[in-house]
């Protein structure tokens, strides 16, 4: 077959087993005409290209929260030295100790915990439930609904902000609390006169809105869940009900177990915007009895500011307290972020 | 033969099914219509959220906005019907809410195809074989979980991070000193378009892109996952076949991964749209929220946001219009 090569001779070992023998090209011969070529070149320019620019972009992304990690060492002395930039020379935690005494953090963490936690987990199964209904029920008005969730998404919630506040600040359904009188307003803890309840202070506004699937960015949950909950085949559904399982048995026993990638994305959504929100929270809570985070965002009555690198410090007491506010999100988003990432790619996203 | 008979057969047996659903209904509904109730049961949170409380939410507002408000001393509130007031002292009497509009649609006009044309190509890269490719996903995706609401609002108010990123002047020969924090001057590309035959609006654009880069990084996390979900749904078949018949990787590009992807580039636009002008970073939506606490300033504001969210929806409309005759999709049913 090939005759440019001297032709391989055989040997004969035993009576069962042959040994051939001809001259292979060395290693570094073969190696030579395989990776030096322009192809390979042009293939490792551009994995390089590639790599560098995301080695870029990432830097991008992190340096802010390097700075701000190092600013919050650093004492005060540091920031009038010009010889100071990235790694601090009188390295302290007077900063952090300040604001987790001074502005009591702790209770703020818990507060807003407990607030972000119920919220969460409300809307991850509220959003769940309608998205499940939107995706594999026909009924009449169905997309007409949708597009009012659409719509929902849609208007900023500045536009609704006085009539959000109104609403809960004199807050009647239909003339119900009106009805009932003083009793549902002992029953929910909440003051109020006799013709309607007070929600403002309370968690309850938000409660509510998480419960309607109307709290922010739930229009975006309820897409992302009837996206990934039409990627599944109906004939999952169909042979739960031949062997006589009804719509909600099918739904708790078979889809909400599948869907749970999904329903963790959503939660984590749910969870972060709560925790970081500041629309709702000054909103709802007015005085200064409800602690929650953004409240803590504040220079320490013990901290003194007052001198030359003024400006810098105090901008660096707020960015402490941004990552206080942010270190429990960063542990749960190392522990969480492969499910939003999964949970977003497995939607099956598309425009339909 | 034997087909034909048992389709004559089949005939049949449909009219006796067709008579059985009949007789069924007066044990209980059809299979159909339990399901339609179960769908109402599923989607009843939204819909009782929505009848009760967001549409009279949404009807207050614009009640609020042809009104005057005053909250009375013992409880309770008045209201006064002005008409168009709010609406005209918006745009006659407001010296800067015009302005303000007309720059922060520009601004977000300009930010759009950058944001969309940026989480695209990560995208692509990212979506090729490279090392510590999951640690890169998570590293962009950071910006979507951190920085909204407080933690923006802490960034807007900070003279930190730039003051670390300066370091000290670099003199480019133009004159002017530029610091490390513009990344890329003015003059720079200047001197690159220089022979190119380009105008000076595109040369700005692109200069401001670059120098905006990490807000635009920082905005563009969700819209880079619904571009990666579909890049993951093209079938390798197709690029196989591509690369079979000699394709380059450019041609490729435009003849398949392009088309492709266009129904995700429509979504990422409508949804970079909406995003930008709700964002409480948005300098309309600042200036409405500054014009709230003023004295009596919650009406006007009211009016404000409505007008705005008018001109936004229009805005949307015609994207989604004029893109939606761009967008390709692969089957149709």
């Amino acid at each position: 077959m090939n005759k440019a090569q001297s032709s391989p001779t055989i040997k004969k070992e035993t009576k069962n087993t042959i040994r051939v023998e001809f001259d292979r090209t060395p290693f570094w011969e073969r190696m030579k005409a395989k990776l030096v070529n322009l192809y390979t070149l042009k293939k490792v320019v551009w994995y390089l290209f590639r790599f560098l620019l995301m080695l870029g972009v990432s830097y991008v992304i992190l340096f802010p929260f390097f700075s701000k990690i190092s600013s919050s060492f650093m004492a005060p002395e540091d920031f009038v030295d010009v010889t100071v930039r990235l790694i601090p020379k009188h390295p302290t935690l007077e900063t952090y100790k300040a604001i987790i005494t001074d502005n009591k953090y702790f209770e703020a963490l818990a507060n807003t915990f407990i607030l972000s936690l119920a919220c969460g987990l409300i809307q991850m199964f509220i959003c769940c439930f309608i998205g499940y209904g939107f995706a594999k029920f026909k009924f009449k008005g169905n997309n007409l609904l949708f597009l009012c969730v659409i719509f929902t998404m849609i208007v900023p919630h500045a536009t609704l902000q006085l009539s959000l506040f109104m609403k809960f600040r004199y807050f009647d359904i239909l003339g119900i609390v009106n009805l009932l009188g003083g009793g549902l307003i002992d029953a929910l803890n909440v003051t109020g006169g006799t013709t309607s309840i007070n929600f403002i202070n309370t968690n309850w506004p938000l409660y509510i809105l998480s419960l309607t699937g109307l709290a922010y960015k739930n229009g975006l949950y309820i897409f992302l869940m009837r996206q990934f909950y039409r990627g599944i085949p109906d004939e999952l559904e169909e042979s739960a009900y031949l062997d006589g399982s009804g719509v909600f048995r099918t739904f708790f026993g078979i889809i909400i177990p599948l869907s749970m990638t999904m329903m963790i994305t959503v939660f984590m959504f749910a969870f972060c915007w709560q925790w970081t929100d500041n629309f709702y929270t000054e909103l709802f809570y007015t005085t200064a009895g409800a602690k929650l985070l953004p409240d803590i965002i504040k220079v320490p009555k013990s901290l003194d500011t007052n001198y030359a690198g003024q400006a810098l410090y105090t901008s660096a007491i707020n960015n402490t307290c941004g990552i206080l506010i942010m270190a429990p999100l960063i542990i749960l988003y190392l522990f969480g972020q492969r499910y939003i990432v999964q949970g977003i790619e497995r939607s099956g996203l598309t425009a339909d | 033969m034997n087909l034909n008979v048992d389709a004559g057969k089949g005939g049949k047996k449909q009219k006796i099914q067709v008579d059985a659903p009949g007789k069924k209904k007066k044990g209980g509904a059809s299979l159909d219509i339990k399901k339609a109730r179960a769908g109402w049961i599923f989607v009843l949170p939204f819909i009782l959220g929505f009848v009760l409380i967001y549409l009279p939410i949404i009807f207050d507002s614009i009640k609020y906005s042809f009104n005057e408000i005053d909250i009375l001393v013992g409880g309770g509130y008045e209201l006064t019907f002005v008409g168009w007031k709010n609406y005209s002292d918006a745009i006659l009497v407001d010296t800067s809410y015009v302005t303000t509009l007309v720059s922060g649609l520009k601004q977000l006009v300009l930010d759009i195809p950058s944001i969309v044309l940026f989480s695209l190509f990560i995208a692509i890269i990212l979506n090729t074989r490279i090392a510590g490719r999951a640690a890169f996903r998570a590293i962009f995706f950071i910006p979507v979980i951190l920085s909204t609401g407080l933690i923006s609002d802490i960034d807007a108010a900070n003279s930190l991070s730039s003051y670390m990123e300066e370091s000290g002047g670099i003199d480019d020969g133009s004159g002017q000193e530029s610091t490390a924090t513009e990344i890329i001057s003015v003059m720079d590309v200047e001197r690159l378009f220089d022979n190119m035959m380009v105008g000076t609006e595109i040369v700005e654009y692109v200069v401001n892109m670059v120098n905006n880069i990490f807000n635009i990084v920082n905005r563009c996390g969700v819209q880079m996952l619904i571009f990666l979900s579909g890049l993951q749904s093209i079938s390798p078949a197709i690029y196989e076949s591509c690369s079979i018949d000699g394709a380059s990787g450019w041609e490729t590009f435009w003849k398949v991964t392009l088309p492709m992807v266009s129904p995700m580039i429509l979504v990422n636009t409508i949804y970079t749209i909406i995003d930008a002008f709700t964002s409480n970073d948005n300098q309309v939506m600042s200036y409405i929220a500054t014009v709230y606490e003023q004295a009596d300033g919650n009406v006007l504001s009211s009016a404000m946001s409505w007008m705005y969210f008018l001109v936004v929806i229009l805005i949307l409309a015609a994207v989604a219009g004029v893109l939606s005759s761009f967008v390709f999709y692969q089957r149709k049913d």
